[in-house]
């Protein structure tokens, strides 16, 4: 039954969690601090009071072990949801995730399933310390066998979990923690008919237009998705129409999207925090310029994390895709 | 060798030493007593037809039939004697040398080999068999391991008030992997949770070129003490005890009594696999102090001892040894070569764009040679 | 009847590509059977025994103690059916291995890469290599190059796969018709800019609706030479635009923007200023030879270097020396201004029409500097680009007619300025130099002036100054 709520994202993440167990019995939530503490955004706030010990577990203090254990309980048919309590603390993990998780399904030829969804809260924003502002989502997404979802809006992040977990594939859940707090209207009965295993994992390949316009293409995911469409309103008043698109999807790819619109406007601006080099842009650029060179007007620019670590929160404003770096780009793409 | 270190002989569990005689242990003599003639010549059975099949093996790789072959030779007894305490509930995470496991979870040997002929990475349906693929990421499938057991107790496998309904899992690996840190989560996992799951750790005192005193300053089982787990240290030479441990361990874990750790002190008798050169880091002199201590000769041995080895079940297991080795050697031979396009098949479980695009243009791209066969 | 097996070389740990022969377990007619130990290899990792792959007779030894062979080259030649008739030659044999995908004789597998370094060469690897440009078109998968499964990965065949026609995947997906706008590569793109031409109007003839160079380039004659039409009341085509006359004969267009602004402009100049020309035939051999020389002037690299760059150049120097001319008759105030700058506009024909830009302060700029502010006025004229303000406050022009091909001509003064200098075509022609007739480089130029404020005289010294210094450009030095 379809009912509108305003939520933030946080709390959308919770309340699809909680649809989900109570759909499936054989949903688990694991992970550190994800009990009793509601988890240290609150995603898990009530879950653990209301499901209980054995489907809310506060594991020991180990990534590699929370997803391997999760993997070995997905041979059991069960449909872990594993939280990494902050981006920067993936990579005990990594191990699991690429040389096991990504690869079971083809090493098995299909006969193990692996239905986890791995929640991490990423990227940065929010003025913190060093290791929890990452955004590490390309590594994943280089890694064939994983889905890559960041949902930007409330409706995405409740939807999305859903539809996450009712993928039989692994499904990494980008959440910007940056965007915990954003409310938006959360219509709560849509995504019910779109579970089944093939309609949720079409679903969470697609990528949305979050506005539409005819001169700049400006693709970005997550938590850029907010400063490209504000940077979008600012180019409209000085005359540019600017269209945004908001991948959801990092793997797949929504190629086709990016390509209709590429070819439409013939300029294409990537941004996302994560490092340029090497990264998602880098992508979108090679599939842009593959599929829509001869509507170019301009190569695809990208504008993104410089090739540092990330530094202390008190740069990470000039460190970030802020709305004069995008509109930036965007002037340079438009003199051509 | 050191009485304290990880090569300790002192305090292993031994019922049938090197000589072939039969030794008394008080707390796993009951776990063996029940072993027949009969029994000790199917345990004979199985190492011989073993050990004969890792020869094939070991020879079809030498004349280039497959790429790379990793040796179970030497390890027979631990393998066969722990595999045969195995039941239809358990299910077992080997490493990727446990080809004697493999053979008593019904695992058909010759197919082991496709995946060292380069054809696949899997080739068994591990639900079938009770028994994983090989893990080659050293230690990954502890975890792995650990995980089902956990799931198992959830779903009332284990201490559910009837025993021949339980089940456990075994996980197999070497003194090498005791080193990674998912060995350590893993036991931390399944002793916060109190998981069915016998940790089955075949020292075979190598990690390639590397001693196991290289590993650890203690006997491997000690650490199980650390996670607050039982452990023993078996004779991994001696099929009768590693038997014998192995139905302990495996009572205790499908009664809901928790995880367990069993390190089989056993020898490597080949190489690491068939690019490694022993020679290079190996006494001769150790090699034989442990030939003298094979798995099969004890048992011989002894079988012959009690006048329990009649040479027409001898030749009827030679012949049986041989016959295998040609039924592998004519499958190896005869497996097709996959068509390249199967590569893109099984990435995932649903479907992905850019596998099915990649997928469509390859088989454009294989299309467009003039001496392209029509794919069907 | 006799069956031939051999045994190749195998990569005995993962990547190796060679092993030496240390010992024969074996010789030749010896009955060996599977798994024998057959020969001790030693390669990079170590020292390893081949086990035999074959039940049967020894016939050849394929290489001896010492050789080191390639991965995939065979080393020994057994009989698998020893108990048949002997065959006439070793190599002529079919290969009746159980593999049914081996086709050719299994001595020319691999036999393009046979290279066993050794003085005792066998006969069948000898005519194996023989054969190998045959055996290379019939290779299959497992023989043409990444061979897995205990051979090792070779470098592929040095042939190409021959492709099918038409079998280029085009770049960009699939071809879907697009609504979107234009397609052309990005040098294509920039060349309509340059020359001023919006892409959206020109036919695409590319492959997939590609505006491709060529329809820039016709699209930019086509502009020069104006599109023709023809009309009902006339069969020859005439240009096309504007009104056409009901019976077909006559087209009024309306005179706007550049070309309203010209006629005015020359209107107000003709009419107003009294003109005179002047005449001068000069031989700029010397001048041609200073240009060529500035060409491969390293510090001229980064510029265009035309005659008439060194024709601003002599004007330039002339109105130094004359600097009368470079002035203004303002009839209002009844005063003559002259200048203290030097504005040097360059006439242009541009896609919206004639303008003058003018190179501002020309006067303070040497050569090099010239040059460049050439060039940018070049491309800006070309492009369309020009603004307003590069046409103001000019103080004297010069028109290039000689760039059309015309020897030269009675140029009307650009509104406010008191001469201007005509530039014709330079050609070869005969002229008398040190006495005698020779072939020299020969222009035209002239010079129409003011007569309120420039006589003849004045007008005759400037010429003759801009003649002097591009008959013989030393004279610049004299007069620098």
């Amino acid at each position: 039954m379809s009912e509108k709520v305003t939520m933030t994202m946080a709390g959308a993440i919770n309340a699809g969690l909680r649809a989900a167990m109570e759909r499936d019995p054989k949903v688990l939530l694991m992970g550190e601090d994800i009990g009793a503490l509601g988890g240290v955004f609150r995603v898990t706030d009530g879950l653990h009071a209301d499901f209980g010990d054995s489907r809310v577990v506060d594991t020991p203090l180990a990534e590699s072990g929370i997803v391997g254990t999760a993997i070995g309980l997905g041979m059991r048919g069960y449909r872990s949801v594993v939280e990494i309590q902050f981006d920067g603390f993936i990579f005990p993990a990594f191990n699991q995730i690429t040389t096991q998780l990504a690869k079971m399904h083809y090493r098995s030829k299909g006969h193990i399933t692996l239905p986890l969804v791995i929640r991490v809260p990423f990227a940065g924003g929010i003025g913190a310390i060093e290791h929890h502002s990452e955004s590490p989502e390309a590594l994943f997404a280089h890694t064939p066998g994983l889905r890559i979802f960041t949902p930007a809006t409330p409706q995405d992040a409740y939807d999305g979990i859903q539809q996450a977990i009712a993928s039989p594939d692994p499904v990494m859940f980008f959440e910007p923690k940056a965007r915990y707090w954003d409310k938006g209207e959360v219509d709560t009965g849509a995504v019910t008919s779109r579970l089944s295993e093939r309609d949720a994992t079409a679903d969470i390949g697609r990528a949305r237009v979050a506005r539409e316009g005819t001169d700049v293409t400006v693709v970005a995911y997550g938590p850029t998705v907010r400063v490209a469409l504000q940077s979008a309103e600012l180019a409209a008043q000085s005359g540019t129409s600017v269209e945004v698109i908001d991948l959801r999807s990092i793997s797949p790819l929504d190629t086709a999207a990016v390509v209709k619109s590429a070819k439409k406007t013939g300029r294409v601006v990537v941004a996302h925090e994560a490092v340029t080099t090497f990264g998602v842009g880098a992508e979108v650029s090679a599939r842009v310029n593959e599929q829509a060179f001869f509507h170019l007007h301009a190569p695809v620019l990208r504008v993104g994390g410089f090739h540092t670590p990330y530094p202390g929160a008190t740069s990470e404003h000039e460190y970030l895709p802020n709305l004069d770096r995008i509109l930036d780009a965007v002037d340079r793409v438009m003199t051509h | 060798m050191d009485a304290h270190g990880p090569l300790s002989e002192h305090g292993l569990v031994r019922l049938l030493d090197h000589h072939g005689e039969r030794l008394e242990d008080q707390t796993f003599s009951p776990y063996a007593a029940h072993l027949s003639a009969q029994d000790l010549r199917s345990f004979w059975h199985d190492m011989s037809v073993l050990r004969a099949w890792d020869m094939e093996a070991m020879s079809l790789q030498r004349q280039g039939e497959l790429g790379l072959w990793v040796q179970s030779y030497g390890q027979e007894a631990a393998q066969i004697g722990s595999g045969h305490a195995l039941r239809d509930p358990d299910f077992v995470f080997p490493s990727y040398r446990e080809h004697g496991v493999a053979m008593k979870r019904g695992v058909d040997l010759p197919s082991i080999l496709r995946v060292f002929r380069g054809l696949e990475h899997g080739s068994w349906v591990p639900s079938e068999h009770g028994f994983h693929l090989y893990t080659l990421v050293i230690g990954a499938h502890a975890l792995h391991a650990t995980g089902y057991a956990m799931g198992m107790d959830r779903d009332g496998l284990v201490a559910s008030g009837n025993p021949e309904q339980d089940g456990a899992v075994v996980c197999y690996f070497g003194d090498g992997a005791t080193s990674q840190g998912d060995i350590a989560e893993s036991m931390t996992f399944a002793s916060v949770n109190n998981a069915p799951i016998v940790f089955f750790c075949q020292n075979n005192q190598f990690a390639i070129s590397e001693s196991v005193t290289r590993q650890s300053k203690v006997p491997l089982a000690d650490r199980a003490k650390g996670f607050g787990m039982p452990s023993v240290r078996v004779d991994g030479n001696d099929v009768i005890a590693s038997h014998a441990v192995s139905q302990w361990a495996l009572e205790h874990a499908r009664s809901g009594k928790g995880p367990v750790f069993i390190e089989a002190l056993t020898y490597r008798m080949g190489a690491h696999t068939t690019s490694d050169d022993p020679t290079r880091y190996r006494e001769k002199a150790s090699e034989e102090y442990w030939a003298d201590r094979d798995p099969i000769s004890r048992l011989t041995t002894h079988l012959e001892s009690i006048g329990e080895l009649p040479d027409d079940f001898r030749e009827e297991v030679a012949a049986e040894g041989k016959a295998l080795g040609v039924r592998t050697r004519e499958a190896v031979r005869s497996w097709a070569k996959p068509a390249a396009r199967e590569m893109f098949d099984h990435v995932y479980a649903q479907p992905h764009s850019t596998v099915e695009a990649e997928r469509a243009w390859f088989d454009r791209y294989q299309n467009s040679f003039a001496d392209a066969e029509v794919q069907a | 009847m006799p069956v031939f097996e051999q045994f190749k070389m195998p990569d005995a740990g993962e990547g190796l590509t060679e092993a030496d022969i240390v010992t024969w377990r074996v010789a030749v007619g010896d009955t060996v059977e599977i798994n024998q130990p057959l020969v001790e290899i030693e390669t990079a990792k170590s020292i390893v025994e081949l086990p035999c792959p074959f039940d049967g007779v020894v016939t050849q030894l394929l290489a001896v103690e010492g050789d080191t062979v390639e991965v995939g080259v065979p080393i020994i030649e057994i009989d698998v059916d020893p108990t048949g008739e002997p065959a006439p030659a070793p190599d002529a044999v079919p290969d009746a291995s159980s593999e049914t995908a081996n086709q050719e004789p299994a001595n020319q597998v691999l036999a393009a890469d046979a290279t066993v370094q050794s003085a005792h060469h066998s006969q069948s690897a000898t005519q194996a290599s023989a054969d190998a440009p045959q055996a290379s078109a019939q290779q299959q998968e497992g023989e043409s190059g990444a061979v897995l499964v205990g051979y090792g990965v070779k470098a592929g065949s040095a042939q190409r796969r021959p492709r099918k026609e038409d079998a280029l995947d085009p770049i960009g997906g699939e071809g879907e018709a697009s609504d979107y706008p234009v397609k052309a590569k990005p040098p294509v793109r920039k060349l309509a800019r340059d020359l001023g031409i919006d892409i959206t109007t020109i036919t695409p003839s590319g492959p997939g609706g590609i505006v491709t160079r060529d329809d820039v380039e016709q699209q930019s004659k086509a502009r020069s030479a104006k599109s023709l039409a023809t009309y009902p009341g006339d069969d020859q085509p005439w240009l096309e635009s504007g009104t056409v006359s009901p019976n077909g004969r006559t087209t009024r267009v309306p005179v706007k923007s550049v070309r309203k602004r010209t006629a005015e402009a020359m209107v107000d100049s003709a009419f107003t200023a009294p003109h005179v020309t002047e005449f001068l035939t000069v031989d700029v051999t010397e001048t041609m030879k200073l240009v060529a020389r500035l060409k491969q002037d390293k510090d001229f690299a980064d510029v265009r270097v035309t005659p008439l760059l060194l024709v601003i150049k002599a004007l330039l120097l002339a109105v130094r020396r004359h600097p009368e001319v470079n002035a203004s008759w303002d009839d209002a105030s009844q005063e003559i201004i002259y200048k203290h700058y030097v504005n040097l506009g360059i006439a242009a024909s541009t896609p919206r029409g004639l303008m003058v830009p003018n190179i501002k302060d020309a006067h303070r700029l040497p050569l090099h500097a010239l040059a460049v502010a050439l060039q940018d006025l070049t491309s800006e004229a070309r492009a369309g680009r020009i603004q307003p303000g590069s046409m103001a406050d000019g103080t004297i022009t010069i028109t290039n007619v000689g760039a059309l091909g015309i020897d030269t001509g009675t140029p009307i003064l650009n509104p406010g300025e008191a001469a201007i200098l005509a530039f014709g075509a330079i050609r070869q022609q005969p002229w008398v130099h040190d006495g005698e007739i020779q072939i020299r480089w020969v222009t035209m130029l002239a010079l129409s002036f003011d007569h309120r404020l420039v006589d003849g005289e004045l007008g005759a010294r400037l010429l003759s100054d801009v003649g002097r210094v591009m008959n013989d450009p030393s004279q610049g030095l004299v007069w620098a």
